[in-house]
């Protein structure tokens, strides 16, 4: 700065007069002055913005101020451009500065450096308030400086984007504070160098406190001597470099304030040191001591499941085998056939019935079948087709006997069931049949069109072969007989069935022939006549086989008339009505007279005969005193087994039903006489059905694949039985389940825990509805 | 005759576009990984298996045959217990992006079916309408170099609020010469975390909540306050330093208040005040309902009950028979039990005799506030009926309630608080200074905390929302341990933070150009705008457009 006071133009801020120039016009005048000199005295008086906005050819502007000066000295300040305030300086001293240096001898009130880019601004007293606020920093120049040798006022450097500030703590207006309260928000570039003490006020969230660095330290004490020379106070400088006064403040950078917790600590600090402090360990700890509350995740295996896969095999039951009131295991035989084990699975299916040919295969209404679940697919597994082709297997293998015998009083199905079943068990089985052959209803009732008698004579034929089956025919029950069975057999089942007609006493009804009667009469060797004309009363099945008998011993017209909608279905309903039978409801039946059926609402049937199948009941008179009866068919529990410990009734005697329901109540009956002669406990069919729900039927494909035992096998859905497909292992996606082949020959399935994760996919899957997903708490 | 071979039709049977929520499966993205149907919390949705049947059809070839294709996908259940939730969990889990439920935009005829047992359907979350009325109330007064500027990130402000009887100065000056009692106030944040009981919440979620809660006052110096909602607190919590921050609440069931009174002569401190409630926003005129799915043992223990038991609380308290009995009694024996040094306030539900109640708790020198909770709340599980169409919204009732306080001079003694879908559709730190300027000293958020903080799926188009049955996919309101596990304490605590610290810097974004740094602007209506005439004359506020 040497020579600076030589050819110096002066430029007075009053007029003549000693009125004050305007802003303005003073502004002109610099500027005109410029033209003629870069070096300018200005004694101002109070102009604003003076010193900005001047160049000269030279590249450098030397300017003085002396008078008071008002707002915004420097403002717009140019590279090249010295301005030495001799005073105090007013507001915004350097505002929006690019360039200039400006130097206060005195003090400058608020907003130094406000918006200031480049250029310096040393001052040596101190500064008022926001200074150093909303500064830039363009990198293609110097960064713009701020020294002062007091203190700054308050909200110092908000904002500051790029300058430095060196605030030297002598002299300040404060002591106890000579940054001013909160300086530094939204600071986000620069650096503040300071001495002396401050309230700590700083915003903590932009700018971080610290000892000046090396480079830092070498840049402060390289440019001291000269900030300190321009204020013409260079006898501070041994004062202002003792590095253990300087502080730092510096703005954080943003990378780094993203990752800068909310507070002091982190959530987890504060956990540990304040919250679990104060409670002394978990909060919950008298409540529920021991609870696990560690974070899981959303997809986890183990204990954590909320279900877990259970390989259910045969714990459910197939429609087949639980609507059967044998129980005949037909997935069981379908499985033994497609393993090719077709003897196995005749035996089984003999375990079950005498009469598969004869019952499944011909005359039952196949419970199983219109159960089967291979209708969701296209139609039920043949059952008859399987039954019919048991005919001439032989009889299973029989266990040793036991030297305990049992009385079979009658010798129908239910009797017969008992009978089989007892002497495959080793007990004797003697039946006490009051005809002169065995069958019940079954033989002697039921045309041989739909059981043929080769069929039956062949499966009678091998239940007669057991060795511990004893007939006796001829046998009229009393009540002394019934006495004896007792005390000669372990035990006696009432096996009689249902044999007196129904009848009603309607006028005429002496002219009515009872359609068990008939029925029995046309299938013996000498069947009694019957008329052209023929009406049934009751169109029940055996009402519809009463029509077919009558057709064959040669009636033209036969009508069935019910007094409600008539309950006949399937295979004789079929069959009658082939043959042309009329049914006619409701009719009640008001007196039957030579020419035919007078009915209620007045109509008349013309008939020459007239056949009644409105039910049978059992004959019971030779039942003892100790067998309860109700409404004249015996009491029985579950078994069979009646308020008499040694006897037990089955068949019609107890309730009247199907054939198949009395071969079904013959088998549990004889189960009941095996476990109590054994000395078990007689445990019932208490297998659940399986849910529909629970097969998979989509892996199967319709198909016309019949008539064969092999073609039913494959067929089959195996509904409750594993299959054995391994489709579970294939699609579990964590590769949990496993096949394990056991000892016996047999196998299982399991899920490792650890790595199921409870999607249910080995459920969905399962065709035969063995995994299912259980609750797991 | 239903055969196993037919397809049985219901009067219940639907289609899965009758249904909510649609899920949306794309079957050449999935890897039939197992997550999403491991995930689902209603096992909506089930490996299915489907066949496709591929006739070659060919009039000149004789030998044709037909060929069948199976193939597995994911499907949805399509009974109501079993319905799809729309929670979106599936999505979350999914490895590829292959399934999303997606919103039925055709009927949604589950509604007519959703009764079911003989009891009509109860679920929670809240009112199912996306409308918000404080939604459209904005800040209208902005300085414009007319008051001083005030900078949000630069200046500083006092955002607190004062729950309890503020005395006139009169009135004050006399009773403290004097000596005598002077009714406790509490200086808290204005944006209170309302009353969601141990129970409706999950341990995680709870002592998640007040483990940020105790942060935001112990490190942030933010006064936040939480409430406990009907059932209790657990008894190591009553004894610790942290009942400070928190409301305790007695409703009409008294459940945990036993551990309450045993724990009194341990508290290290008191808590920071004791709400009555008498009705919720949510379910008007009924009790609550703690259903026994998630009546755990911990919960069980807590509240003084057998386990896996329904806990209704009637939906009145049953000793109490008139306005002023009730507000006598019950906040006299409150008031007692810490030696009149917590501010004891009733909580009721929005409703046309709010002026009522308030002007009797203006003569009750006992009575420290008064919160009013509107339609728009939410609950944990209640009758549909009641969260759909009953209640009063929020804004009117308040306000009406402040021009009375207002009228009689009042307004500065007795603060009110509001509540009821404040933050409804994410808008917290707005809805709720709206209601501050319409009158309310502070608000109370329930879901829109849970939402915030916890993540709770729930949504007004019935998302979820089946905070009742404790399945709860997040862990939020569920008792099993299974899934509440999937809830990080440390996280909610953080959440808890961060929520409250943005919605401290968006209440100064709004205070900052109204020229008010020094203290909350209760009820400086003029300063608030809505572009709905009816609802500006009815609020007593500018009609903007």
């Amino acid at each position: 700065m040497k020579g600076i006071t030589e050819d110096y133009i002066t430029i007075k801020g009053v007029d003549d007069k000693g009125k004050r120039i305007s802003s303005k016009d003073y502004e002109d005048m610099v500027q005109d002055a410029l033209k003629r000199s870069n070096r300018l005295i200005l004694w101002t008086k109070g102009q604003h913005n003076v010193g900005g906005r001047l160049r000269h050819e030279s590249g450098s502007v030397f300017i003085r101020v002396k008078g008071p000066v008002g707002q915004r000295l420097g403002c717009m300040g140019q590279p090249g451009t010295t301005i030495i305030c001799e005073g105090q300086a007013s507001d915004d001293v350097g505002y929006l500065n690019i360039g200039a240096d400006i130097v206060i001898l005195g003090d400058a009130t608020n907003g130094v450096c406000n918006a200031t880019a480049q250029g310096r601004v040393m001052v040596r007293g101190s500064i008022g308030s926001r200074g150093l606020t909303m500064t830039k920093w363009n990198p293609d120049y110097k960064r713009p400086e701020l020294w002062v040798l007091g203190s700054v006022g308050d909200t110092f450097a908000e904002f500051n984007c790029g300058g430095i500030a060196v605030v030297c703590g002598i002299n300040p207006k404060n002591p106890d504070n000579i940054l001013g309260y909160r300086p530094c928000v939204g600071m986000v570039g620069g650096t503040i160098f300071y001495r002396g003490k401050t309230d700590n006020t700083y915003s903590g969230n932009d700018v971080r406190l610290s000892e000046p660095n090396d480079e830092q330290w070498q840049w402060l004490v390289s440019q001291m001597p000269q900030y300190l020379e321009t204020i013409e106070r260079s006898d501070l400088l041994e004062e202002l470099t003792v590095r253990e006064e300087w502080k730092v403040l510096e703005a954080i950078p943003p990378q780094e304030k993203s990752l800068r917790r909310s507070g002091t600590m982190t959530i987890e600090e504060f956990r540990i040191k304040v919250w679990e402090k104060a409670f002394g360990g978990d909060p919950l700890r008298d409540l529920a001591p021991g609870l696990d509350r560690e974070p899981i995740g959303l997809i986890e295996s183990g204990d954590l499941r909320r279900k877990v896969p259970f390989w259910a095999n045969r714990q459910s039951a197939a429609p087949c085998t639980y609507y059967c009131p044998a129980h005949i295991p037909t997935v069981d035989r379908l499985r033994l056939i497609r393993e090719g084990k077709l003897d196995q699975a005749y035996r089984l299916t003999l375990n079950h019935t005498p009469f598969p040919a004869s019952v499944c295969g011909s005359i039952c209404p196949n419970l199983c079948m219109s159960n089967c679940s291979r209708q969701r697919v296209d139609k039920s597994i043949d059952i008859a087709l399987l039954g019919r082709s048991v005919q001439n297997a032989e009889a299973p293998e029989l266990k040793p006997p036991t030297g305990k015998k049992a009385a079979i009083v009658g010798g129908g199905p239910a009797g017969l069931s008992a009978a089989w079943q007892l002497a495959l068990a080793g007990v004797e089985a003697h039946i006490f049949e009051k005809d002169n052959k065995l069958g019940g209803k079954m033989a002697q009732v039921i045309p041989w069109e739909r059981l043929p008698r080769a069929v039956w004579d062949a499966e009678l034929e091998r239940l007669l072969k057991l060795p511990g089956i004893h007939v006796n025919y001829g046998v009229n029950m009393t009540k002394d007989k019934i006495e004896e069975l007792k005390n000669n057999f372990d035990y006696v089942i009432v096996a009689v069935g249902a044999h007196e007609p129904r009848r009603i006493p309607f006028p005429g009804s002496e002219r009515v022939i009872a359609g068990l009667d008939f029925l029995k009469s046309a299938k013996s060797d000498n069947p009694m006549k019957v008329g052209k004309k023929v009406v049934v009363i009751g169109a029940g099945n055996v009402g519809c086989d009463v029509a077919c008998e009558a057709y064959r011993l040669g009636a033209d017209d036969v009508t069935l008339i019910d007094i409600q909608k008539p309950l006949s279905f399937g295979k004789e309903r079929e069959a009658a009505e082939r043959l042309g039978a009329k049914f006619r409801w409701p009719a009640v039946t008001k007196e039957v007279t030579d020419e035919g059926v007078l009915l209620a609402d007045g109509g008349f049937i013309p008939a020459d005969t007239v056949i009644i199948s409105i039910g049978d009941v059992p004959a019971l008179d030779f039942l003892p005193e100790t067998v309860e009866t109700i409404k004249g068919l015996i009491k029985t529990g579950e078994a069979g087994n009646t308020s008499d410990s040694k006897i037990l009734a089955i068949g019609d005697v107890e309730k009247p039903g199907l054939v198949t329901d009395a071969l079904g109540s013959g088998k549990r009956a004889a189960e009941y006489v095996i476990s109590s002669l054994n000395g078990r406990e007689w445990k019932s069919f208490k297998i659940p059905v399986i849910q529909q729900s629970a097969l998979t039927v989509e892996h199967y494909c319709p198909d016309n694949n019949t008539l064969s035992e092999d073609g039913e096998a494959d067929r089959c859905l195996s509904c409750g039985s594993c299959r054995d497909c391994g489709l579970c292992v294939d699609i579990c996606p964590t590769a949990a389940i496993s096949r394990i082949d056991l000892s016996d020959g047999q196998y299982e399935y399991r899920s490792d825990d650890d790595k199921c994760i409870a999607c249910g996919f080995c459920s969905d899957t399962c065709p035969c509805g063995i995994w299912i997903m259980q609750e797991f708490e | 005759m239903v055969t196993i071979r037919s397809i049985p039709s219901t009067p219940g049977s639907l289609t899965y576009t009758d249904l909510p929520w649609i899920i949306n499966h794309i079957e050449d993205r999935c890897t039939l990984c197992g997550k999403c149907t491991s995930v689902c919390p209603t096992s909506a949705i089930y490996l299915g298996y489907r066949r496709q049947r591929i006739p070659q059809i060919d009039i000149y070839n004789k030998d044709r045959k037909t060929s069948y294709r199976t193939f597995a996908g994911i499907r949805q259940r399509l009974d109501v217990e079993h319905r799809c939730i729309g929670c979106g969990m599936c999505s979350m889990v999914c490895p590829n992006e292959a399934i999303t439920p997606v919103l039925n935009s055709n009927d949604d005829r589950l509604k007519f079916h959703i009764h079911q047992g003989g009891d009509a359907w109860k679920r929670g979350g809240r009112r199912n309408s996306r409308e918000s009325l404080l939604d459209n109330i904005i800040f209208t007064r902005i300085s414009m170099l007319t008051d001083p500027a005030l900078d949000a990130g630069r200046h500083e402000f006092y955002l607190n609020t004062i729950l309890g009887r503020i005395l006139s100065p009169e009135e004050y000056l006399k009773r403290k010469e004097k000596g005598q009692w002077i009714p406790p106030t509490r200086e808290i944040f204005p944006f209170i975390i309302g009353s969601m009981s141990f129970g409706a919440m999950s341990p995680n979620m709870w002592l998640g909540l007040l483990q940020g809660v105790a942060y935001c006052n112990e490190v942030l110096g933010i006064p936040v306050v939480m409430a406990t909602g009907e059932g209790g607190c657990p008894p190591w919590v009553l004894k610790s330093p942290f009942l400070k921050y928190i409301i305790l609440q007695i409703a009409s069931g008294y459940f945990g208040w036993d551990e309450i009174i045993r724990a009194i002569p341990d508290m290290q401190c008191d808590p920071a005040a004791i709400e009555i409630k008498y009705g919720q926003g949510a379910k008007p005129g009924d009790g609550g309902l703690l259903m026994w799915y998630k009546v755990s043992k911990l919960i069980a223990r807590l509240r003084g009950v057998p386990q896996s038991v329904d806990l209704p609380s009637p939906p009145v308290h049953q000793t109490l028979y008139s306005i002023e009995e009730s507000v006598m009694k019950m906040i006299q024996s409150l008031s007692m039990a810490w030696g009149f040094r917590v501010p004891v306030y009733p909580k009721i539900s929005g409703s046309n005799s709010a002026k009522s109640v308030l002007n009797n708790l203006v003569r009750n020198p006992y009575a420290s506030a008064l919160l009013i909770d509107g339609v728009d709340g939410g609950t944990g599980a209640a009758y549909n009926v009641s969260m759909d169409a009953m209640g009063y919204p929020i804004a009117s009732n308040l306000r009406e309630c402040y021009l009375d306080l207002a009228a009689q001079g009042k307004q500065n003694e007795i603060p009110l608080f509001a509540a009821g879908g404040v933050g409804k559709n994410g808008n917290v730190t707005q809805n709720g200074m709206a209601l501050i300027m319409l009158g309310a000293s502070g608000v109370h958020i329930g879901k829109y905390v849970m939402q915030s903080i916890a993540g709770c799926l729930g949504s007004e188009r019935n998302r979820c929302n089946v905070c009742n049955l404790g399945i709860c996919p997040k862990g939020i309101t569920s008792q099993n341990p299974k899934l509440y596990r999937r809830l990080d304490p440390d996280q909610v605590a953080q959440r808890v933070v961060d929520v409250f610290q943005a919605i401290r810097t968006e209440m100064k974004k709004i205070m900052a150009p109204l020229g008010r740094s020094q203290s909350l602007p209760i009820g400086m209506s003029d300063a608030i705008g809505i572009n709905d005439k009816a609802a500006a004359d009815k609020l007593k506020i500018n009609y903007i457009c």
